[in-house]
């Protein structure tokens, strides 16, 4: 993260606003993660040592929200982020710099089996980004929003249940049980996987905290 | 769901039903035991679980085996009390599915007789300074709870509580236990009127603003407009200001605000994920937080300005932490020991921080108008700060005085309050109504405290931002200006 080993025309890849975001969802979704998978999974030997730890289930339910609040007020900011993409610097949604998939994500996808196999010499060309970050970033834009929802019933299900019928709330729990499990296997396995292990990229990349896309 | 279900479901809830009628005649009969039938020991010498709903049936039935009956009265100065509780109060109260042991915790034995009362904190929390204001911590929770009109004083712990009697000296029962809508701020009026007889102001007052946590331990919420224009005008201002810095050319950037934001956020993240953030710490503690530069000016300026600075800064610092400690653990010793006014600490730290700014501000007063040295100019911008901050700590200084002198708070308690004490004496020589001046004193407070938080970004105390701010930028630039502001 030295500064100084960029020039000035080095392109940004993300600006300052996104990797701030990046750095708080970071702590927030491993915080979220340790918390409710303790609650969640409460009767294994690692959630009782770390409900030890931190005081109590009660506790572990505070810091989950705490954590919550935080790391959905990052997905709220991002919305917003995009809003003002749109329409206060008139970005396009599609085009080779947009996170929005596009017919050139199937091909890639399929050039870059083929260069697997063998069949063919190079790996394809990515634009801004490729089609495994795509998947990614909105299954977790997809996935924050329905933990958020399921989450809210849960907190206050009192105030749901006025409104919707009562086994929602089982449902609520259901759902963000196995979403969380869900992200919790996308992120641990997959996210690491792709910005540490892939040959591009490893030990790290670290274009998410210094802003400068690597060397092309 | 099939007809099948819909069938199952009718018959379960027909069986629940009749099993909970069945229930009901069960609790009567043993009411009835109790009245008509002869006394067993178990009657009394039992423990009801009062977690359970039979428990809490149970123990009340063998309550309202006496305090059902009209007559159920004990007898003062010759005068019958009624202690019927009455059951339609009970139907309305919030707890009427409690046991009566539960909040009277120390009625069921022999003597039958209540040392402490209700026990409302055994489960409830104190609660904080947007709904009650910390002189309230010498108030019981009945005084305001209760529908009863009459409150007095009790000079033993110096608490407010529910009179046993009314303005004619006549008993009154306590026993009716309906509650009253504290929302309603009518219901203040029974203790704040003019000539009440427990020291309360005669206005019901707002309570303080989030603004005030620069001074005092604050809730989050505004408390009155004033302070919300206060702070709608501070954040104008502040909008303003950075709306002015952005007008410059950043980085060689002259039109895009947008491009302008991004240079600027890009190089405040390199330099935070740098070395050069350690530097930047030892300056923002030695010469923000130690003024270090100031005292390389002048020891008499630094003196002056730390006496302020520091005093508002640490009193800032406290009303933080009270504010978090307060949050998260209301009934704690250290909660309860930083929001009471009356606490030796808090009262002596206030007091104390108070008077370091207020012999700062005259210090910077004799500075100015009196002894007139050359390098100080002397500018209106100055005496308006100097007015206001000056104007509020006296303020604040009296205000305090005349709350001790209305409360009555004995000098042992109030003694740490030295400051405050020693006005509360001065001004009790002048034979004023306190009581009625209280509230005008107050709003006076409020309003130059909202006038200083709606000035910070406007005149000279613009500096507490801009000087860092210089001294920040500076030391990234590598650059010192000459010229100090």
């Amino acid at each position: 993260m030295q500064a100084t080993s960029f020039t000035p025309d080095t392109p940004i890849r993300f600006s300052v606003i996104h990797r701030l975001l990046h750095l708080v969802v970071m702590f927030g979704f491993t915080g979220l993660a340790v918390t409710g998978l303790s609650l969640g999974l409460s009767s294994t030997t690692p959630a009782r040592g770390f409900m030890w730890l931190i005081g109590g289930a009660s506790h572990a339910a505070m810091l989950h929200r705490y954590c919550a609040v935080v790391t959905y007020g990052c997905v709220v900011i991002h919305a917003l982020w995009f809003l003002y993409y749109k329409f206060g610097l008139a970005g396009a949604w599609t085009g080779p710099d947009s996170i929005v998939p596009s017919l050139k994500d199937l091909k890639d996808f399929k050039h870059h089996l083929a260069y697997f196999f063998g069949l063919e010499k190079t790996p394809p060309r990515f634009d801004k980004f490729s089609y495994m970050e795509k998947i990614e970033y909105w299954a977790l834009f997809i996935g924050m929003n329905t933990m958020g929802i399921t989450g809210l019933v849960l907190w206050y299900p009192e105030c749901f249940t006025r409104y919707i019928p009562g086994f929602f709330v089982n449902l609520a729990q259901t759902l963000h049980f196995y979403e969380a499990v869900l992200a919790v296997v996308v992120k641990f396995f997959i996210h690491i996987g792709m910005a540490h292990f892939r040959p591009e990229t490893y030990p790290a990349d670290t274009s998410i905290f210094t802003g400068r896309s690597h060397k092309k | 769901m099939s007809a099948k279900g819909w069938m199952g479901t009718a018959i379960a809830g027909a069986v629940i039903i009749i099993m909970g009628l069945a229930g009901l005649p069960q609790a009567s009969a043993e009411m009835d035991t109790l009245e008509t039938g002869k006394p067993v020991c178990l009657d009394c010498h039992r423990q009801p679980n009062i977690h359970t709903n039979e428990g809490v049936l149970t123990a009340n039935a063998f309550c309202n085996g006496c305090h059902a009956k009209a007559e159920c009265r004990r007898t003062v100065d010759g005068k019958a009390v009624s202690l019927q509780v009455p059951v339609s109060a009970a139907k309305e109260n919030p707890h009427h599915y409690s046991a009566c042991i539960h909040c009277h915790t120390d009625v069921a034995r022999s003597p039958h007789k209540s040392q402490t009362g209700a026990e409302c904190r055994a489960c409830h929390s104190v609660h904080g300074e947007s709904t009650a204001h910390a002189p309230h911590l010498r108030v019981d929770c009945q005084a305001c709870h209760f529908k009863s009109k009459f409150v007095e004083l009790d000079p033993k712990d110096n608490h407010v509580k529910l009179a046993h009697s009314d303005l004619e000296s006549m008993p009154i029962s306590l026993a009716d236990h309906t509650l009253t809508d504290v929302k309603d701020l009518k219901s203040c009026e029974k203790c704040h009127f003019s000539d009440n007889r427990i020291g309360a102001p005669a206005a019901v007052l707002p309570s303080k603003s989030a603004l005030c946590i620069l001074c005092h331990n604050s809730p989050l919420s505004m408390g009155h407009p004033i302070f919300g224009v206060a702070l709608l005008i501070f954040l104008v201002g502040v909008l303003a200001t950075l709306r002015f810095w952005y007008l410059g050319s950043v980085q060689g950037e002259e039109n895009s605000l947008h491009r302008k934001i991004s240079l600027s956020s890009e190089t405040i993240w390199n330099i935070i994920f740098s070395r050069q953030i350690f530097s930047l710490l030892k300056m923002v503690v030695l010469d923000i937080i130690l003024q270090r530069r100031i005292l390389k000016e002048s020891v008499g300026r630094w003196s002056m300005h730390s006496l302020i600075f520091s005093a508002i800064l640490i009193r800032f610092l406290l009303s933080l932490f009270t504010a978090i400690i307060f949050y998260f653990h209301p009934d704690g010793d250290w909660a309860l020991a930083l929001i009471d006014k009356n606490n030796p600490f808090t009262a002596f730290a206030n007091d104390l921080l108070g008077l370091f700014i207020l012999l700062g501000i005259l210090w910077a007063v004799v500075q100015r108008f009196i002894i007139k040295p050359v390098h100080v100019a002397t500018e209106n911008q100055d005496n308006i700060a100097l007015l206001i901050i000056g104007t509020l700590i006296f303020l604040g200084f009296i205000l305090e005085g005349v709350r001790i002198l209305v409360t009555g708070i004995p000098a042992e308690i109030a003694g740490y309050s030295f400051i405050g004490y020693s006005l509360s004496k001065i001004l009790s020589v002048f034979g004023l109504s306190w009581k009625s001046i209280y509230p005008y004193l107050w709003y006076a407070h409020g309003i130059v405290g909202a006038l200083f938080v709606a000035y910070l970004p406007f005149g000279k105390m613009r500096h507490i931002f801009n000087t860092p701010l210089t001294y920040v930028l500076e030391e990234v630039s590598g650059v010192r200006n000459e010229k100090r502001i």
